[in-house]
């Protein structure tokens, strides 16, 4: 990303509201240089704990409340080649945010540009969007007494001010591709798979997961092979709108219900009086 | 005033018993109030939710739910016969509630927003429907249980007028009831590739529903027996084979539902897979499905009070065993994918009997300085 | 770097050989990203699978310390295959130079060359030397028939290296071996270009030149000098020590890689005529015959007005060296441990965990009165009295710590490995009594030179001489006023000597270019490769460094206008070797200079024949041309490329050694085990106990060799500090094949100890599928490796670990003296 792919597509006095923040991460750059992991800590000022050299370089091993986004390192051999795969991880943005449906004060919200962002002050700390996402991305602060959600932000308040986020910023190969639309994104990683055959996993995670997101991952290997889940594609608050949207109907149905036989059984109860 | 109240003990061996968990369950809670979530309990980033959401909340709510299914067929289905029962089925209900709501209180990281819901509305969260349902119907329900609080202190006249409007507030009750009860199944639609198959399906809303009516009438039948020995009065048989028909038919049909669940779903393989999952799926299904429903349909079984009092005990227990299967072992095997596990701390342990002493105390309390138990008599 | 970081992305392959590129260069990374989606392959050659190897076409493991080996298989597999470029190396190359016909190879000499005297353990060179004719040129046959040219010599000495020989000795299976010759072999074509990059995966060898020299005869041999796209390039480490070598750090050189003077050269001429080098080829442009001129216009440089003719322009004033005197690192410090040094600055540096054999140096810190530390942290290094093993009470050395600022509260230009000069400009002032490190400089310089204007001294002269005009209005000490000195500045109007009406130079302005420097005295330059770096136009003094233009003339990605690349901007040196004769490009898609003979002067509107493209190595017409055309090799007495090159100690062709620890009872290609050339610091009788070694020997019976890794820098005082890079690498890890593991019983994740003959670590195990054991001559032989990025101090519960440091050996080069820290002994033990 040289130059300001969102300065570039808005004009002047527009604002960025027409962007459609996405980010296109092929597997295949990746040099595991792990710089957006550091990038985002430091631009968002993220704290640390304290690790221990593990049997991979995978650290801190998850993400958490301090870590937005890590990389995972997976060795594996096949007929005696060895590969060496780097997995970033992190928030999908994805365009339903289960996270965002399940919250029951609207402190996670899918803000029109894109990004899903959270609002800590009206939080309450239910933890329903951790359950909820399908790639386990909300983290909680469990050691604090007043606890908050934490998971990237797609660098919103870079996005606002006209910088695109920082992990892409750093990003050496150009691993993480930011653009200001998802269709864009979608294209070019269809251009990447039909003309490099036998080069990627022929799938674009994001595209259809969850319904699909504003990340788009491209890999060599399959996905959960470097630690991605498998993830369906249905649009998971459809899941529970479907039952909401019955709400009406049921309140009708129990309300009737219950006044007819209300109405009945006391008319049946005042016809037979002699059985009581 | 009834005199059989004044035969209720405060202080017996059992009271004793609740009073020293009370406050070592009160010292847990203070330890979760001061110290926070993450040292007090083992949940974790990958596994958010824990024992308190499926014993506290789901456990808890599906017991409440004898008091809608008895004020409903009291106040709607006009089921006089179960009037005396309806008390203290509401009683059970409206401190059910009130618990689940402190372990709600305790477990969300931020207790003292748990006003938010009220008014940050987000009606696409079923956990925005099941706070509004909690508040609301935990306020109907003190509704329903005022008339025993306005007998006591003498305002026969309120007491009367909420007596007559029980009715349209019966009505209420249930439909929030039924809403709430399903609301907390359709909390877990959300995760389909979370949830172990042998429980996510589009049904789970309508199997809790099924279920907690199951429940509650086991639960109401279970405090009825209960509550006839240690208060000394005699059970009614009548009410109890009666409830005992209602859960036959219930249960036969809860059956129907998880059987064409599972067909529909991972298919009979999937319970005899002899994994984790399958096994605690097969106890549930035996303990509070399948053992019961033969017993009741053993007409002579329906009638003893002894063995009614099995089957509540079983259906208490399997239904509990799903509301834990649902939230939290139905969850491992994803949590154990992703290298983690959970099991409860002693401190989570301890909070949970907290409530629980607590609501058999505050039952107990209520039964003795309340007419709970004997509405019937003083009315007649 | 030959060519310079962009330039990677127009290779068609790049051979990642003795360097890590992905994880120690990350942002150039992308340029072999940028020519992989072109279709370029990429080749690793590493004992261990790297973060680079992930991205490679191909990856062939190899044995560390045996790289000569390797490349020598690849010099017969061209040679045998015919896959040399042959306009090239017939007309570029010193190929058809026929060699003196006493000289003897190796394979003649059981391992050696002739002259090699084995009590000094040094070569007399005399036999390395070509035939010449009575012209005083050397003879050629621009056939390669004759069996005394380099060309046959080269095919002969090579002839040893057959690929089961060379599998043999690095363990690299066969087939993978073919495989990298032929990937890299198809470069030797006109359309194809290949690229090398190597750092200190080469360097850090008793045979580290000669690795490289190695693939410079594969450059040469394919035609990949001076193409876009191919090279040999060094990525340099420490951001700005490509600046470093080019002003001059080292002990043996000047500014602009001028030697510096020995003792036996007593005057300015002495010195001149044995550091000019001379040729009677009309059609070598022989570039260090300029010698004189830079060298009297660096002494006009820091001496001035007190610089004059009569005096030598002060060349009595510059230190000298004795005749074979070596002060590189090792000798400091094994000099600084036998007592010799009463003061030492510690000058943004860890020595105490970056040097060779830590133990040993840091018992050699013990031995110095005073110590000054210039940085921006306490390090390993001004704490060494207090760290393990030490006993405060027993050292007596007193150290000082001089706060210095970091990079961004400073001014100056950085130069990159590819030689562009970058203007930095200060971020943010420094931080509490911090100071640049030029105004400490200023400062101590100012001191001392009052001390000895007042007390006197031995030989004060050197330094009370000195200019020393760093203070300008606004500024007490100014990095403007360096960069113009190291420019230089015609201290007389300067006239062409051709045409007198021609000015070149204005008295006190800025020199043009080093093509205007006089032996005279009439210029001053501090750097002759940087004269032109910060010039006068039309009155103005432009700082070229600072220029950020993004135009790209020729789409190779030279990017001219962007800062300043030395010399004279040239972002691709001996680029007249990417032409043909005639002076057309060999692979006119990469055509980085071309002939244009109707080429239109801007001003005059008239044609002028010349160049288009870069900077050209010179302006001269090309070769083809008989009165004026010139050579490549500009840089080269006589203007050709060496294959066979007679300046390095150990040779005049790479010849395979092992490292002087290894696991091998004996050299599996001749009887010499190691370069006969190295400097022993222990015999393997005797010597300090610190300089012990051990040979294939049971106690330690695995390879070992160190590296760096992304997540910090160095010796890790400026990345342990950093709790973000701490957690992402918290602590010294070992890295070990799955077989290792299994047969020690050791786990991923387990703590180990690693010890060699000087010192041991403690480690955390990392069983990993990218290293295997290899089989060398039949038996298994188990390499290890570590990273030096840890000292005890930070983390303060020395949960990081320790310095690497603590386990290599006192070796070094044969030739540049740099430690063999890449090969060595070692066990491993669960703990
Ligand atoms: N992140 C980071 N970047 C850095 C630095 C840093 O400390 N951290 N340091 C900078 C400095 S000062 C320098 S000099 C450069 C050094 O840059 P590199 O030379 O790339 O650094 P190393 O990691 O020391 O060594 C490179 C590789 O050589 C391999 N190797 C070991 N022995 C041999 C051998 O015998 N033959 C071959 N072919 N390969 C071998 C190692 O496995 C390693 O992968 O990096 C610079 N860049
Ligand atoms: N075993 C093993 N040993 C090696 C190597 C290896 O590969 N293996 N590599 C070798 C190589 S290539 C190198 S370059 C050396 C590096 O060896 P060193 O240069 O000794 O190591 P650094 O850790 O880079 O030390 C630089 C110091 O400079 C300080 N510093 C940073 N900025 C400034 C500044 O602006 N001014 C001043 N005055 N100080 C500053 C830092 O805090 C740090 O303490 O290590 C060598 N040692
Ligand atoms: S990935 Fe998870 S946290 Fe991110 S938007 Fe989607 S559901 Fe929300
Ligand atoms: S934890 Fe906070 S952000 Fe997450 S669902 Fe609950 S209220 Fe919303
Ligand atoms: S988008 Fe911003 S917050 Fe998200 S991972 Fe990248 S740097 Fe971190
Ligand atoms: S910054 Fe880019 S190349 Fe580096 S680890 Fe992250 S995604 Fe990979
Ligand atoms: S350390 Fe600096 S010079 Fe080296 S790759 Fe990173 S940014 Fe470039
Ligand atoms: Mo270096």
């Amino acid at each position: 990303m040289g130059t300001n792919a969102i300065m570039e597509n808005t004009t002047a006095g527009q604002g960025v509201k027409k962007m459609e923040a996405s980010f296109l991460i092929d597997a295949t750059k990746c040099i595991g240089c792990r710089g957006c992991q550091i990038s985002c800590k430091s631009w968002n000022q993220n704290g640390t704990d304290r690790t221990t050299a593990g049997p991979t370089f995978t650290n801190p091993p998850k993400l958490n409340s301090k870590t937005y986004t890590n990389i995972a390192f997976f060795e594996s051999e096949q007929n005696g080649a060895v590969s060496w795969n780097f997995a970033r991880n992190g928030c999908f943005h994805c365009k339903k945010p289960a996270c965002a449906s399940v919250c029951p004060v609207e402190a996670l919200v899918k803000t029109p540009e894109g990004p899903v962002i959270y609002r800590a002050e009206r939080c309450i700390g239910c933890r329903y969007c951790m359950l909820a996402c399908p790639f386990n991305v909300p983290k909680y602060e469990w050691e604090k007494l007043s606890p908050k959600i934490q998971k990237c932000t797609f660098c919103y308040d870079r996005l606002l001010a006209g910088m695109i986020p920082a992990c892409a910023k750093t990003c050496p190969t150009g691993t993480i591709h930011f653009s200001d639309s998802i269709e864009k994104n979608l294209a070019e990683a269809k251009k990447r798979i039909s003309e490099n055959p036998g080069k990627y996993h022929n799938h674009i995670y994001g595209e259809k997961e969850a319904g699909g997101t504003s990340v788009l991952l491209l890999s060599a290997l399959p996905l959960d092979q470097i630690g991605h889940a498998k993830v369906g594609d249905q649009v998971l608050p459809d899941l529970t709108w479907k039952y909401i949207s019955g709400i009406p109907a049921i309140i009708g149905v129990v309300l009737a219900a219950g006044i007819g036989s209300w109405v009945i059984t006391r008319r049946m109860k005042n016809m037979d009086k002699e059985d009581e | 005033m009834s005199t059989e109240r004044h035969e209720i003990k405060m202080f017996t061996p059992m009271t004793l018993g609740l009073l020293i968990l009370i406050i070592a369950g009160a010292v847990s809670v203070y330890k979760r109030m001061t110290l926070g979530l993450g040292a007090t309990t083992n949940l974790q980033d990958d596994f958010p939710w824990g024992f308190w959401i499926g014993f506290d909340v789901l456990g808890g709510v599906a017991m409440a739910a004898g008091g809608f299914v008895i004020a409903s067929a009291v106040y709607l289905f006009n089921m006089k016969k179960y009037k005396p029962i309806a008390r203290p089925a509401i009683l059970t209900a409206f401190l059910g509630y009130l618990l689940a709501a402190s372990g709600i209180f305790l477990d969300i990281g931020q207790p003292f927003r748990i006003w938010h819901p009220m008014v940050m509305w987000q009606v696409h969260s079923i956990m925005f429907i099941v706070a509004i349902h909690v508040v609301i119907y935990t306020t109907v329900l003190a509704m329903e249980s005022s008339p025993m609080f306005f007998e006591r202190i003498g305002l026969k006249g309120v007491q009367r007028f909420v007596e007559k409007i029980m009715m349209p507030i019966a009505l209420f009750g249930t439909l929030l009831s039924t809403l709430h009860q399903s609301s907390l199944g359709a909390v877990y639609l959300i995760v389909p590739d979370k949830l172990h198959p042998l429980w996510y399906s589009s049904l789970l809303p309508f199997s809790f529903l099924v279920s907690a009516i199951m429940m509650g009438l086991s639960m109401v039948s279970f405090e009825s027996i209960l509550s006839s020995k240690f208060f000394k009065h005699q059970a009614n048989v009548g009410i109890l084979s009666g409830l005992a028909r209602g859960s036959m038919v219930a249960i036969g049909f809860y059956f129907v539902l998880k059987i064409f669940v599972l067909l529909k779903g991972p298919g009979i393989g999937a319970a005899f897979a002899g994994t984790m999952e399958a096994r605690l799926y097969l106890l549930e299904m035996a303990v509070g499905v399948i053992v019961p429903l033969i017993l009741l349909l053993i007409p002579a079984m329906r009638n003893s009070t002894g063995s009614i009092f099995l089957v509540n005990c079983l259906v208490i227990v399997g239904v509990v065993i799903n509301r834990m299967n649902v939230a939290i072992f139905g969850l491992l095997r994803h949590a154990h994918e992703r290298g983690a596990s959970y099991f409860p701390t002693t401190n989570e342990f301890m909070v949970t009997l907290f409530l629980v002493a607590l609501g058999i105390f505050l039952f107990k309390f209520a039964c003795k300085y309340f007419n709970v138990l004997s509405y019937e008599e003083v009315k007649q | 770097m030959t060519n310079h970081w962009i330039d990677l992305k127009n290779a068609d392959v790049v051979l990642v050989m003795g360097s890590n590129i992905a994880e120690n260069h990350p942002i150039a990374m992308k340029w072999i990203m940028r020519a992989r989606e072109k279709g370029a392959k990429l080749v690793v050659v590493d004992p261990r699978f790297t973060r680079t190897a992930a991205k490679a076409d191909l990856y062939a493991p190899l044995r560390s310390g045996t790289d000569i080996a390797f490349l020598g298989g690849m010099i017969k597999y061209i040679l045998d295959n015919n896959l040399y470029f042959r306009d090239y190396v017939v007309n570029y190359t010193n190929a058809a130079y026929l060699v003196n016909p006493d000289f003897k190879m190796p394979g003649q000499l059981n391992g050696i060359f002739s002259g090699y005297d084995e009590k000094t353990r040094k070569y007399d060179k005399k036999t390395w030397s070509f035939q010449m004719d009575d012209k005083g040129l050397p003879k050629k046959d621009m056939t390669l028939k004759d069996p005394n040219c380099v060309f046959q010599l080269l095919k002969k000495h090579y002839s040893r290296y057959t690929a089961a020989k060379v599998s043999d000795i690095t363990g690299t299976p066969k087939d993978k071996l073919l495989e990298v010759y032929k990937i890299y072999g198809s470069t030797g074509k006109p359309n194809r270009a290949g690229t090398e990059c190597y750092a200190m995966g080469w360097t850090q060898h008793t045979v580290g030149t000669q690795n490289i020299k190695a693939m410079t005869i594969i450059q040469l041999l394919l035609g990949n000098i001076g193409m876009a796209g191919g090279g040999v390039n060094a990525l340099r480490g420490e951001s700005n020590v490509q600046g470093s070598t080019d002003q001059g750090l080292l002990f043996h050189i000047l500014p602009g890689y001028v030697p510096v003077p020995t003792a036996t050269l007593v005057d300015l001429k002495a010195y001149n005529e044995k550091n000019t080098p001379k040729t009677k080829d009309p059609k070598s442009v022989n570039w260090w015959g300029n010698r004189p001129k830079y060298f009297a216009s660096y002494l006009k440089a820091i001496y001035g007005a007190n610089a004059t003719a009569d005096n030598d322009f002060g060349y009595a004033w510059l230190p000298k060296l004795d005749e074979g005197q070596n002060g590189s690192w090792l000798m400091l410090f094994d000099q600084m441990y036998k007592g010799k040094f009463e003061g030492f600055f510690a000058w943004g540096q860890n020595p105490a965990c970056s040097g060779a054999n830590s133990n040993k140096t840091r018992k050699a810190m013990g031995k110095l009165k005073w110590m000054v530390n210039v940085n921006l942290f306490d390090n390993e290094t001004a704490s060494f009295w207090k760290g393990p093993g030490m006993n405060p009470k027993d050292i007596q050395t007193e150290v000082f710590m001089l706060p210095c600022s970091s990079s961004v509260e400073k001014e100056g230009s950085i130069s990159n490995s590819g030689r562009w000069a970058q203007w930095r400009y200060k971020a943010i002032e420094p931080i509490g009594q911090s100071k640049p490190d030029g105004e400490i400089i200023h400062e101590l310089y100012k001191r001392v030179k009052k001390l000895y204007q007042a007390k006197g001294g031995k030989f004060p002269a050197p330094i009370t001489n000195l200019t020393w005009n760093y203070k300008s209005k606004d500024k007490e000490f100014d990095t403007h006023l360096i960069a113009r000195e190291i420019n230089g500045y015609y201290l007389d109007d300067i006239f062409d000597p051709k045409d007198a009406t021609k000015q070149l130079g204005k008295k006190n302005e800025l020199c043009t270019n080093f093509v205007t420097l006089q032996a005279d005295g009439r210029t001053s330059c501090g750097n002759w490769i940087y004269s032109g770096s910060y010039t006068h136009k039309e009155g103005k003094m432009i700082n070229m460094m600072a220029r950020r233009g993004k135009s790209d003339p020729t789409g190779l990605g030279m990017f001219p206008e962007w800062s300043w690349c030395w010399p004279l901007n040239r972002r691709i040196i001996y680029n007249r070797a990417a032409v043909n004769m005639t002076g057309q490009p060999w692979d006119p898609k990469r055509a980085v200079i071309k002939w244009n003979p109707d080429k239109l002067d801007p001003k005059t509107k008239k044609t002028a024949p010349g160049w288009d493209g870069d900077v050209p190595d010179g302006p001269a017409p090309p070769m083809a041309d008989e009165k004026a055309g010139k050579y490549p090799f500009i840089m080269r007495a006589d203007g050709m490329g060496a294959i066979f090159g007679p300046g390095l100690a150990d040779g005049p062709f790479p010849e395979h050694y092992e490292a002087l620890e290894c696991p091998l009872q004996e050299n599996l290609m001749s009887k010499t085990k190691i370069n006969p050339a190295v400097k022993l610091f222990h015999d393997g009788k005797d010597g300090s106990p610190e300089d012990v070694f051990f040979s294939c020997d049971t106690r330690y019976p695995y390879v070992a060799t160190t590296y760096r890794m992304t997540e910090h820098w160095q010796t890790g005082v400026l990345t342990r500090h950093l709790p973000w890079l701490l957690e992402a690498a918290p602590q010294l890890y070992v890295e070990m094949s799955e077989e290792l593991a299994a047969e020690k019983g050791i786990k991923g994740g387990e703590s180990v100890k690693v010890k060699s003959g000087r010192g041991e670590v403690k480690a955390v195990a990392v069983v990993t599928k990218r290293f295997k054991p290899f089989k060398i001559a039949g038996s298994t032989i188990h390499q290890i490796g570590l990273p030096n990025h840890f000292g005890w101090q930070f983390p303060e519960d020395g949960s990081g670990g320790e310095a690497a440091n603590l386990l290599t050996p006192t070796i070094g080069d044969a030739n540049t003296m740099i430690p063999e820290t890449k090969a060595f002994m070692v066990n491993v033990e669960k703990i």
